[in-house]
């Protein structure tokens, strides 16, 4: 127990990020709103389509029009039509709401059941005829009700595959974590050659690549949801796979000696030289390139509004989570290396 | 000149090459001549400097070590190398232009280009070859170690030179000229620390 606690902590983080990060349920959220294009000084009747909302079986249902952090307009009637769409009619103002000709306006629906729901940016606003018995003037929103319980974010092209973030950033994270080891049993090869480091370094580059793949495919069947397609020759897309051919160059390097000892010294050089690579490689190049990756091209980054609370209990678990696993495999396939090798020293005497 | 055979089989393999590229294309477009020519300098950068330790004898760099310090050996081969490299963009450049008619716009900058791609290439390819000469597959194995490492540099090289031949009007160039020189500190730090565990047998 004392020498294995971690695996099996490892094993339980993962087993409780699939559940939980599977089976959470998302929180409700505007798919679509028709007409998208409005006149002031008109009445207009939206009409808005929801995800996982029960529009029928809310009897607070508040809808408004938002311009700007604090001014909106509330709906005059809310009716709903089932679940998951409802009609709100509008008498807009005669003014707009700020200075200019374009404005964009946001559409939040709020109800004790599914709580607050925004579609941010999503109407525009024209300057319309003057209507001059329209007294209506731009307000704020009040007395929003909050929902209670346990749900993840909803985001808009994001949906169900907000959940990915529990695989595909833990994956790489844990890449970058297991290399790390394995560069610190190589830096130990060069100043102590020993048998043992050199299948250590061994195995944990390979299980790092492994989790290299792992986060690549959950990364492109992401891609393909959201972005369209499964490869978008996006910056992070191409660094990562120069990563993965610096280190699948390891084991071409590996292979080409007969000599254990020289071929362990050597690929040790090169164990450090391809994780000093991959750094810049991975934190840097995309930083200074547009990408569709968030955090990266003036995209927002992971945190703030993208991870709230509820996402936090399932990604930091799943980081550590993900690394123990990694441990653990890479652990395994060095005990296998070092066998095999005494067993064919053997065989050879 | 021991290395004079070497430096024509080089100006043979530009020639050459050259020579494809204008009997394929005739009237290239800059796009293509951007991506033809840093090809070009690619295979003909990995082809000189595979010469500088994979084509050496064992007993000259035995001989090498006794005399100086291996980081002299090194930088002295660095040098070379970028000196070597410089010469060879330079050649590319003077037979593709002559060829199919210059499409640099700002000849200062790209020349300039060329300087950088010569210590680049020289840094990555210097180190990958030592690392390669001391396996027994030693050229096949310098380019699958050094290609990917290269690619970034690449990456940078076409981009400037996209701007030099004016088909990009990007003002931060002085950033994409910041990041290359950070990749070579980079590989040149790793380098020096490196090297003194694989000279040794």
């Amino acid at each position: 127990m004392k020498n294995y606690w971690w695996k099996i902590l490892g094993a339980l983080l993962i087993l409780y990020t699939i559940v939980g990060g599977m089976t959470v349920p998302i929180k409700s959220g505007i798919v679509k709103v028709t007409p998208n294009s409005i006149q002031s000084g008109s009445e207009v009747e939206i009409q808005i389509d929801g995800y996982n909302s029960n529009y029928d079986q809310s009897d607070d249902l508040a809808v408004w029009l938002k311009a700007g952090n604090t001014t909106a307009i509330k709906a005059t009637k809310v009716s709903a039509i089932n679940a998951t769409s409802l009609k709100a009619n509008f008498t807009l103002p005669n003014e707009l709401p700020s200075e200019g000709s374009f404005h964009t306006l946001s559409v939040v629906v709020n109800s004790k059941i599914d709580g607050i729901s925004l579609l941010p940016d999503h109407v525009a606003l024209q300057a319309g005829a003057m209507d001059t018995l329209n007294r209506t003037q731009w307000s704020e929103i009040n007395n929003l009700v909050r929902k209670e319980g346990f749900n993840f974010p909803y985001r808009n092209i994001l949906v169900e595959s907000i959940r990915n973030t529990f695989y595909h950033i833990p994956l790489w994270f844990a890449m970058v974590m297991i290399f790390f080891v394995a560069v610190v049993y190589s830096i130990l090869q060069l100043y102590k050659p020993q048998v043992k480091y050199d299948a250590y370094a061994v195995a944990f580059t390979e299980i790092g690549v492994l989790l290299g793949i792992l986060g690549t495919v959950t990364g492109a069947i992401w891609a393909k949801n959201t972005w369209g397609q499964y490869w978008s020759w996006d910056i992070k897309q191409n660094v990562s796979i120069i990563a993965m051919l610096v280190y699948l160059a390891y084991f071409v390097l590996r292979g080409s000696f007969d000599d254990h000892e020289k071929g362990g010294r050597i690929s040790a050089v090169y164990n450090i030289f391809a994780f000093a690579a991959l750094i810049p490689l991975l934190f840097v190049i995309p930083r200074m390139a547009s990408s569709l990756h968030p955090g990266n091209g003036g995209n927002p980054g992971m945190g703030g509004e993208d991870l709230d609370n509820t996402m936090k209990y399932f990604l930091y678990p799943a980081f550590f989570g993900w690394f123990l696993v990694g441990m653990w495999m890479a652990s395994l396939r060095a005990r296998f290396i070092i066998l095999r090798d005494k067993y064919l020293l053997k065989m050879n005497d | 000149m021991r290395r004079k055979y070497a430096l024509g089989g080089i100006l043979l393999y530009v020639i050459s090459s050259v020579y494809i590229v204008y009997a394929g294309f005739f009237d290239i477009p800059k796009q293509s001549w951007n991506a033809i020519f840093w090809i070009l300098i690619l295979f003909a950068s990995i082809n000189a400097v595979a010469k500088s330790f994979i084509q050496e004898n064992r007993g000259s760099q035995l001989y090498l070590y006794q005399l100086a310090h291996p980081s002299a050996v090194l930088i002295a081969k660095m040098i070379y190398n970028t000196g070597l490299l410089f010469l060879i963009g330079l050649l590319t450049f003077a037979i593709l232009s002559t060829f199919t008619g210059s499409q640099v716009r700002d000849l200062g900058f790209f020349i300039l280009l060329l300087g950088l791609a010569a210590v680049s290439f020289s840094i990555a390819f210097t180190f990958t070859s030592a690392i390669a000469a001391k396996s027994d597959s030693g050229s096949s194995l310098l380019a699958i170690l050094s290609f990917p490492i290269v690619i970034p540099i690449l990456m940078s090289l076409v981009k400037l030179s996209a701007n030099a031949l004016g088909l990009l009007m990007d003002s931060s160039y002085l950033t994409d000229i910041f990041n290359l020189l950070a990749i070579d500190a980079l590989l040149l730090a790793l380098t020096f620390f490196l090297f003194p565990y694989l000279w040794r047998d």
